[in-house]
């Protein structure tokens, strides 16, 4: 009762996590990926890009790129618009403008995992093959599995102008060029000092730094463990080169056809094929007509 | 700052409308479909397959498979284990259980149109025409719910091959609601013999529920204190959009949503379709 009434309270005040009660206008952009899929990166960037007068930190990119599930009501409220907003939920209809990032889930896993162990969720050595079980069936994760909060949005928005889907895999390849085609979402214009200023702002290296410095009193890191990181390997193809053949095995079995769809290397089928590019979306997804 | 005032009140006494906001189990079976997609006479069938000793209704529906868009959070706490929710709310990964009815959207389309006459949302004389493109789009009362596409496609692909998603085609149910029974029961776990099957089926019929809707419509949360010259329970068939409604609506709707339409057997009519779906128009259906 006591829990409820402090609820109720922060409720009443405005207090409360915006979450899935945020009330979103159609000039919002958000900024929309399954967790450990380069959000904080993009949000750097992105930030960088929009306030382009002095250096991006984590708080400062915290507080103009405010996180849905950390912000109250109140602070999105009194927000300027137009907004820019992170999140990580599954489909949500009320996102009228979507910056969606998506990353092979191979490596999503083993920085889930890494992530877990930094918040002590998990411990030093716990067997990847069984949490990997978990992972795939969505249960390590408040937002759904990969294969749902990925396919819930491209189901949905695949074909809709108002999704920007990008890859973290390119991002890290060419970064500029994909910087460009968020700045244009955005309504920015991409002049070449702006880019270079927004992606020299948001190198891992100067993102590790930061990270010692504001580590204490960032919301993603305050309370976790001080000898693991929050900004890792910053890399692609981590987990093709460390999961076992069991656990590449299980994650392939479960989104095979969504990881093609999305370009991603399987084992049953390697990189995209043009035929796979042909056939619409929930035919590929679905592998359809059964087999 | 009333409303909130007044949500804290509710949230304190638990009479908030559940809507996502309510705790979920893990034996919980979920009733979703798009609103006028056949999800009442799914509701009656399953209810009248679950209890063949009671008496299902307008009257007691919302307690034997209660609506998280009518009902408190309470109620639905309060409702007995394994519990059977009926939702139109689009994909939430909560839920494991999944019973999902669909329906041609071009039929959607025009029952919604009288549903929402029904509901003052709109006027008798509204355009259809350009209601369709406010169907489209999104520009509905219920736009919390998603498009149509959005709401089927968030749910379909998500879940459409898992073995706790049984999809179920309005128009199937239409053609041989005994069948469609018949899995729904084995889906459930319930014994499907046939005599109990038949009893569902004719319990829950369009003229019987025509009937209940007359005598109980002030009872249901549903239509008590909406107009009663339009009826909850329409036509109760399919296909009538082919007569119904204009060719330009049609093209705009496959346009919006062929792909998925096409996925879930539906057939394409109009010449301008998506360029992704190219010309594929032979029938399929995923089962």
């Amino acid at each position: 009762m006591i829990a409820k009434l402090g609820a109720s309270a922060r409720l009443l005040l405005g207090h409360d996590p915006a979450g899935r009660n945020l009330r979103t206008f159609p000039d919002d952009t958000f900024i929309v990926s399954y967790p450990k899929s380069g959000n904080t990166w993009t949000r750097f960037l992105v930030a960088s890009l929009i306030h382009n007068e002095e250096p991006m930190t984590f708080l400062k990119a915290d507080k103009v790129i405010p996180s849905i599930d950390t912000q109250s009501r109140r602070y999105f409220k009194n927000l300027p618009r137009p907004r820019v907003i992170k999140s990580h939920f599954p489909f949500d209809p009320t996102y009228k403008r979507v910056i969606y990032i998506v990353r092979d889930p191979k490596d999503v896993a083993v920085s889930q995992y890494h992530y877990q162990i930094k918040r002590k969720v998990l411990q030093d050595g716990h067997p990847i093959d069984e949490w990997i079980v978990r992972y795939v069936a969505g249960e390590t994760c408040p937002y759904g599995s990969w294969g749902e909060n990925v396919g819930s949005w491209l189901a949905a928005r695949q074909h809709d102008p108002g999704l920007l889907l990008l890859r973290y895999e390119d991002m890290i390849r060419q970064t500029d060029a994909e910087l460009i085609k968020i700045a244009r979402f955005l309504g920015i214009d991409p002049t070449p000092e702006r880019i270079q200023w927004a992606v020299s702002q948001s190198t891992a290296d100067r993102m590790r730094k930061l990270e010692q410095k504001e580590a204490g009193q960032w919301e993603s890191t305050k309370d976790t463990r001080k000898d693991k990181f929050f900004v890792r390997s910053a890399k692609a193809g981590e987990g093709k080169a460390t999961l076992s053949p069991v656990a590449i095995a299980q994650i392939e079995s479960a989104w095979g056809p969504l990881m093609r769809w999305l370009g991603y290397e399987t084992a049953s089928a390697g990189g995209a094929d043009s035929a796979e590019q042909d056939r619409s979306f929930l035919e590929t997804v679905l592998e359809y007509p059964a087999r | 700052m009333n409303y909130h005032l007044e949500l804290m009140v509710k949230k304190l006494l638990g009479t908030d409308i559940a809507e996502r906001n309510f705790a979920i189990f893990p034996d919980d079976t979920f009733l979703v479909s798009y609103p006028r997609s056949g999800n009442t006479w799914t509701r009656f069938l399953i209810a009248n397959l679950v209890y063949p000793r009671l008496d299902v209704s307008f009257k007691n529906i919302e307690r034997l498979i209660p609506d998280t868009s009518s009902q408190s959070s309470r109620a639905l706490r309060r409702t007995p284990r394994p519990r059977i929710i009926k939702t139109h709310e689009y994909f939430d990964h909560r839920c494991r259980k999944i019973i999902c009815i669909v329906r041609d959207p071009r039929d959607v389309a025009l029952s919604y149109y009288d549903f929402q006459r029904k509901y003052r949302h709109i006027e008798d004389g509204y355009p259809l025409v350009k209601y369709v493109d406010d169907f489209v789009s999104g520009r509905l009362n219920s736009k919390d719910w998603g498009t149509w596409g959005e709401n089927v496609a968030s749910w379909f692909y998500t879940r459409g091959k898992s073995k706790d998603f049984l999809l179920l085609r309005y128009e199937d149910m239409m053609e041989d609601p005994v069948r469609e029974l018949a899995r729904t029961a084995t889906f459930l776990g319930i014994d499907s013999d046939p005599a109990r099957i038949e009893q569902a089926v004719q319990r829950s019929s369009a003229d019987r529920m025509r009937e209940m809707e007359k005598s109980q419509s002030a009872d249901w949360v549903a239509t008590k204190n909406h107009r009663t010259d339009i009826p909850f329970v329409r036509v109760a068939k399919s296909g009538g959009w082919k007569e119904k409604l204009p060719e330009e609506c049609v093209a705009q709707i496959e346009a919006a949503w062929g792909e998925t339409m096409l996925a879930l057997g539906y057939e394409l009519v109009s010449a301008t379709m998506h360029p992704m779906i190219g010309v594929r128009s032979e029938k399929q259906v995923v089962r």
